[in-house]
């Protein structure tokens, strides 16, 4: 397939990907689909912050670790320092 | 020195963090104390013609409560973002009716975003980007108004004031489980979006890759805000990442928990992957509902633990982009040119979760460190308003098509989201299931 016909090609299934994906979202929201009648919020509550009553909705006491929190600490810190390594030497290649 | 010295008050990003501060601490002070009250404006969700019983209707929420609030929001914003011009040499003549009609718009847009349907669906930050659009593309944008389309200026301090909400204290809510879910995976997705999109899809729109890449990885619309931020990021990337996550965290708010009730996965296996995978933490909560109590509590842990990444990885990504996308070719770059081009208001957001985390917190309480998040959300939240009202105003619908690359951005949203779903699945499987760990119990009966 020459290079032109494969971007039409590329372009038509895009197209109609994005009109599958905006009806379905559509649908959704016209049936008010994925919605909670325990819950005054929805998709658009982007934040745990701007979930009304969180505190309500997300217990802190429904687990506990015997991991001292600095472990964690630690854990978090190399990880994204080996990741951020990692970044860059994939960039190079 | 001196010049040195003076970008601490005349530049955009240190501004932000000072006047972020200030709201932080105003808040606390307020909160604390009980002294007096700094609430700003909200909508509650609202409906016209519905009769949805315990949703207030638009005209009864107009009290003078609300007023009292909104003419507190509008001073306390205006007056401290009016400074911030006046000391960046912007004229303040020009910029107080600028601001005072940006303001305006973003009240409609606020107003929108409560309606029931509305509100449950799609966030502020998409009305606020139709909202401008739609000016700007029928309309136009009167001069008299740009003075006030300072979208990074908002966008920097709605940050630095959102950075009081990320709590350490969240990293070890769901112990090493939660930490190897939304931990392990989240950089690997990043890379593999990076890889992805700047070598397979050769877009060259690199801060459009990566604040993208956030959004997917992270959690949808504040990890995009940040990144892009700290990628400097166009006003239309931002848009566009910010457009596309909130179409798909739609349909797999509602996709997900049936494929995953029709593969007989468990409960806890089921709700770390939502929280892993679904952008906004409100999707997330009802995936989770729809699944059961412990997906639920479980798919909020793992959320809880991502929103904590949002600082870190706009950290790496300024320092990325400081020292390699930035840098002109075979130029080694300085440590000092490293500092004069990281982004400052990251060191505002760190600086403000770690006084929430290490000082308000362990002496004040977590209830404390509730209410006066309670109070600085919606600061936060008028902030970005602004923010994406500017960023709509600013733009053209045809410059919008021209950022897509011909429909590359979505397949790399489309791909990156099925290899974190993948690759989330792959954790949760090796961590929840059994296999190699012993499997949580999560207490919900306490």
């Amino acid at each position: 397939m020459d290079k032109r016909r494969r971007n039409t090609l590329f372009k038509v299934v895009t197209a109609l990907a994005v009109v599958a994906i905006l009806g379905c979202a559509v649908y959704i929201m016209v049936n008010r689909l994925g919605l909670s009648p325990d819950y005054d919020f929805g998709a658009g509550a982007y934040y745990y912050a701007d979930i009304p009553g969180f505190d309500k909705v997300v217990r802190d006491d429904v687990y506990h670790t015997k991991v001292p929190v600095w472990i964690h600490i630690v854990l978090f810190l190399a990880w994204g320092w080996l990741m951020y390594r990692l970044w860059v030497w994939i960039d190079n290649r | 020195m001196k010049t040195n010295l003076s970008k601490l008050y005349k530049t955009e990003d240190w501004l932000a963090v000072w006047i972020g501060f200030a709201v932080i601490a105003i808040a606390c002070i307020a909160v604390l104390t009980g002294a007096f009250d700094f609430a700003a404006a909200k909508f509650s969700t609202w409906h016209l013609w519905e009769d949805v019983a315990e949703k207030k209707s638009l005209l009864a929420q107009l009290n003078g409560a609300f007023w009292v609030k909104l003419l507190r929001t509008f001073l306390v914003l205006g007056v401290l973002f009016t400074l911030g011009v006046k000391l960046q040499g912007g004229k303040v003549k020009e910029y107080i009716p600028a601001f005072l009609c940006l303001f305006v718009l973003a009240v409609v847009v606020r107003l929108i975003s409560a309606e029931f349907t509305l509100n449950r669906y799609l966030e502020w930050a998409f009305w606020a980007l139709i909202v401008g659009l739609l000016i700007s593309n029928t309309v136009g944008v009167p001069q008299w108004l740009r003075p006030a389309i300072r979208t990074e200026f908002y966008i920097k301090t709605g940050l630095v004031i959102m950075g009081f909400s990320v709590l350490f204290s969240n990293i070890a809510k769901f112990g090493l489980y939660g930490l190897g879910i939304a931990w392990i995976v989240t950089p690997i997705v990043i890379i593999f979006m990076w890889w992805f999109g700047t070598k397979v899809l050769k877009i060259g729109n690199k801060p459009l890759v990566i604040t993208l890449a956030a959004a997917t990885s992270v959690c949808g619309t504040s990890a995009a805000i940040a990144t892009g931020a700290a990628a400097g990021a166009k006003k239309n990337d931002l848009g566009i990442a910010i457009s596309i996550s909130i179409i798909f965290t739609i349909l797999m708010m509602v996709f997900e928990p049936m494929i995953i009730r029709a593969t007989g996965m468990s409960q806890l296996m089921g709700g770390a992957l939502i929280g892993g995978t679904v952008d906004s933490t409100g999707a997330v909560v009802l995936a989770g509902n729809a699944l059961g109590p412990e997906a639920e509590q479980a798919a909020v842990l793992v959320k809880s633990i991502q929103n904590i990444l949002i600082g870190f990885i706009a950290f790496f990504v300024a320092l990325f982009f400081a020292t390699r996308v930035d840098k002109t070719e075979g130029k080694k770059v300085g440590a000092g040119e490293i500092w004069n081009r990281f982004p400052k208001f990251i060191i505002g957001f760190f600086v403000a979760s770690l006084v929430a985390s290490f000082l308000v917190q362990p002496l004040a309480g977590t209830d404390s460190v509730k209410a006066i998040n309670g109070v600085l959300d919606q600061y936060k939240n008028w902030c970005f308003v602004l923010a994406f009202t500017s960023i709509g105003l600013d733009t053209n619908f045809r410059e919008i098509a021209k950022q897509m690359q011909g429909g590359k951005v979505l397949w790399l949203y489309v791909v990156g989201q099925l290899f974190n779903i993948a690759l989330t699945f792959f954790a949760v499987w090796l961590l929840l299931s059994g296999v190699l760990f012993e499997i949580p119990v999560l207490d919900l009966y306490k």
